[in-house]
């Protein structure tokens, strides 16, 4: 999995390419931390060219949530294959996350 | 180690069969066999990625919870094509444990009491019609189905 971070002046947007499942979760999990830990509170992860995921990725996503409601800070996802979201409702995230349908929608939001 | 019938060549049409190394890394060789197989089953992308997302997460509970030994494991798994139906089972000798007798997650409890255990297990519940589990000499046989 690519993972592409783009800083702004407000806020962060990784961008994933390919599958985020048990192998590549850890590598996420780091990036999105450094981030968070070097004082990023707003971040955006655009799955747009994300093709699947799986509990251990949800594992991370909620993790981070956690963090950043603790330190005020947010996190939106947005541009999901309709059967990634499937994923995220079926698990009760959608309640909790906000999930936007563009990055224009989640700038907007974060 | 475990010893396990790889005679995926000799097997019919409209079924695969394929070991996996006790290794997160062999993700991908599962998602690129069982990819192969619905492709050649006209299964669609859609269902192809709920039976992969389904896989994924028993081999990974397999991985990180059935050996204690250290030791390099084999899991057997094996899709057959049915009418209107895809029929997967999954054999493992690592400890007992029964997926169909674990506990449900709470998906409706405040969000600072969210957990992530068990949600592997509700996702493999969600996507599949019927989950048969038996332990069976000395390993864990389970079957998944997955109407078409």
């Amino acid at each position: 999995m690519d993972i592409t971070e783009t800083k702004h002046e407000q806020y962060s947007v990784f961008k994933l390419n390919g599958r985020l499942d048990s192998n590549t979760a850890m590598g996420f999990e780091q990036k999105l931390f450094d981030c968070i830990e070097n004082g990023t509170q707003r971040l955006i992860l655009d799955f747009q060219d994300l093709d699947y995921i799986s509990s251990a990725g949800l594992r991370v996503i909620l993790k981070a949530t956690k963090n950043l409601k603790g330190a005020e800070g947010k996190l939106v996802l947005c541009s999901m294959q309709d059967y990634v979201k499937e994923v995220f409702e079926i698990s009760g995230f959608d309640s909790f996350l906000p999930i936007e349908a563009t990055l224009d929608d989640a700038v907007k939001t974060v | 180690m475990a010893h396990f019938d790889n005679s995926e060549q000799k097997k019919p049409m409209g079924s695969i069969s394929f070991v996996l190394k006790n290794n997160l890394s062999e993700l991908d060789v599962l998602c690129e066999h069982l990819s192969g197989f619905c492709r050649s089953c006209g299964v669609s992308k859609r269902q192809t990625f709920e039976i992969n997302l389904a896989l994924d997460e028993l081999f990974t509970n397999i991985i990180n919870h059935g050996f204690t030994d250290g030791d390099e494991h084999l899991v057997q798994v094996t899709c057959e094509s049915e009418d209107n139906a895809l029929r997967i089972t999954i054999e493992d000798d690592g400890i007992p444990f029964n997926p169909t007798a674990a506990p449900h997650p709470n998906l409706k409890c405040a969000f600072k009491d969210r957990e992530i255990g068990g949600l592997g297990i509700h996702l493999i519940r969600s996507y599949m019609d019927h989950i048969e589990y038996r332990r069976r000499g000395g390993k864990n046989v389970l079957v998944l189905t997955k109407a078409l």
